[in-house]
């Protein structure tokens, strides 16, 4: 057979020839508040709960909340739940963060293969302390231990950054073709 | 290869709203056609298109290779300066490329004739992929043709393994230009391909991407961009007001910057120069050498996209002529080889290829000898 086997397409809100449904498949992903917990627990290996803890203080550090007040943070995360940035504003001013309260990576238990669970800092909100959340704010879980996790929230997180400027890319279209139904070819 | 008249679905415009296949018609023209189809034998499609569609591909490759290495020839393809160390490394990182699609001329017959390759910014892609995969299980469903055909066509199934294979690792940014319901159409499909793949998608438009005080791109809610497929070409990019930013953005493309090597026309007359004689291929040259070439012609600007700027020549004269922007970076020149016409219709065949492997087929049919970016789309089944 030369064609596809079958096609999924919720194209634009719409389903149709819909196979089953699979649009948040879960994750196996361990979540520990430190590397002594993790260490701990059953399945668990010493050196791959240090280079997980590793990996998401780095990663803590590139992606984590950032405050130019740490009054702002606080309010955000809690009285003494803050510690400045090693980055720096451009005029040379403090920056703070959260502390990183956990963190979460892939499960050797999760059955072997490849983990879609990228490692990563895990916070808790003033609003909701019982919580693990990710950089950006999503719902983990409030338990720690080996577990499901939605998929939605295993993915690297994102580096936030001010941006100087926009509209730089698209010039060279709107000089070069009158025509608007496709600039491809 | 024969043209077959069939009936309609009855419904497919329902169907086609319903699944946001939304330029179907242009102007009131149809763009969608049914109401025919195309038949292949299994010879023809694996013979003729399939296997030489690998084989340019890899000869593709070569020129690419020959092409990196030689700073008269980036300046020949007018690829600025600037960008040359960029595109360089982008081949010898061996970054990797999605998709692409080789046009040919072929009746049936063989062999079929490289018109140009769309490596960078193919469209047509969700017609091919989706609605003309949807269109023959539901033409065989409802008895419109014979119950055990086939189609050339696992350009989903490959999109969706590309995708899993390209090591995104955060979210990849997905951008068109604005006011093109088409391109946003076919960004459309290729995140929900990119999404069947697990790979977190977020699209924006061309026009908002911005840039932090690092040089990094970003979106509009700030975050930096790691991985972005763009439907925008990159020669457009290269002359874009942050294109100089793009080397050390630290962006992953797709396509990649090698990938504006191969859109580029004067790959053409460097095919040709390398596999002179090379039965899928038409002689061709670079403007300077145009004397080497008897006979008819078809001239193409080296950056031209559905046809526009092509004309025809014979004899001193210009027999045809699609007015269109391009052509201040030069042209070059191939013989004509007429596409074929099938009930009046000129016919060129789109042939597909995802991470390199060629894998499916799309029709395009027009009234002129010049397919553009109106000419119909028909779909075609294979049965022996």
């Amino acid at each position: 057979m030369k064609r596809s086997k079958s096609l999924k397409l919720a194209l634009m809100g719409a389903t149709i020839l819909t196979m089953t449904a699979c649009d948040n498949p879960d994750e196996v992903a361990a979540i520990f508040e430190d590397v002594d917990e993790c260490a701990k627990y059953e399945g668990q290996d010493l050196d791959q709960c240090r280079q997980g803890w590793e990996e998401a203080k780095q990663e803590h550090i590139r992606t984590a909340p950032k405050y130019t007040s740490v009054a702002d943070c606080q309010a955000d995360f809690g009285e003494g739940q803050c510690e400045q940035a090693p980055q720096q504003t451009t005029s040379g001013g403090s920056v703070f963060m959260p502390m990183m309260m956990g963190y979460m990576m892939g499960s050797m238990l999760s059955g072997g293969g490849r983990s879609n669970v990228a490692t990563q800092p895990l916070y808790r909100s003033a609003d909701d302390p019982k919580t693990f959340r990710t950089g950006d704010n999503q719902k983990v879980s409030s338990k720690t231990g080996v577990q499901k996790v939605p998929s939605t929230v295993t993915s690297r997180p994102t580096t936030k950054t001010s941006t100087v400027r926009r509209g730089g890319f698209g010039t060279t279209a709107a000089r070069t073709t009158s025509s608007t139904r496709s600039y491809g070819g | 290869m024969i043209r077959i008249s069939i009936a309609e679905r009855e419904n497919w415009q329902d169907l086609a709203k319903e699944v946001g296949f939304q330029f179907h018609t242009i102007d009131g023209e149809k763009y969608w056609d049914e109401s025919a189809c195309y038949r292949f034998t299994l010879e023809q499609i694996e013979n003729h298109i399939e296997d030489p569609t690998a084989e340019l591909e890899a000869m593709c490759f070569q020129v690419v290779d020959r092409v990196v290495n030689d700073e008269s020839l980036l300046e020949k393809l007018a690829i600025p300066p600037f960008y040359w160390d960029y595109v360089r490394s982008s081949w010898q990182n061996r970054d990797k490329n999605l998709y692409g699609r080789m046009d040919f001329s072929y009746d049936g017959t063989g062999p079929a004739k490289l018109l140009e390759y769309n490596a960078d910014t193919p469209t047509s892609l969700y017609e091919s992929a989706a609605f003309q995969w949807v269109w023959m299980e539901q033409a065989m469903e409802q008895g419109l043709i014979p119950p055990d055909c086939d189609q050339y066509n696992s350009i989903h199934e490959q999109l969706i393994s590309a995708f899993s294979n390209m090591g995104v690792k955060g979210t990849l940014h997905m951008a068109a230009c604005q006011g093109s319901l088409e391109d946003e159409g076919t960004v459309m499909y290729m995140e929900e391909c990119a999404t069947q793949a697990h790979v977190q998608t977020h699209f924006i438009h061309m026009e908002e991407i911005g840039i932090d005080a690092e040089g990094r791109l970003t979106d509009l809610q700030d975050n930096v961009i790691t991985d972005l497929f763009k439907l925008y070409p990159w020669e457009w990019m290269m002359r874009d007001e942050f294109g100089e930013a793009m080397p050390k953005s630290g962006v992953r493309f797709i396509e990649p910057a090698w990938k504006s090597i191969l859109s580029n026309k004067g790959i053409l007359p460097l095919l040709w120069d390398m596999f002179e004689g090379h039965p899928n291929l038409l002689p061709a040259y670079f403007m300077e050498d145009a004397h080497k070439l008897s006979g008819a012609y078809a001239k193409k600007p080296i950056y031209s996209r559905e046809g526009a700027g092509v004309s025809i020549h014979d004899d001193g004269k210009t027999l045809e002529e699609v007015k269109g922007p391009y052509g201040e970076e030069g042209h070059i020149v191939q013989a004509l080889h007429p596409l074929p016409t099938f009930e009046g219709n000129h016919t060129v065949i789109g042939s597909w290829l995802v991470a390199s492997q060629p894998c499916g087929l799309g029709i395009r049919e027009d009234v002129s000898a010049i397919t553009k970016d109106t000419s119909r789309f028909v779909p075609h089944v294979i049965r022996d």
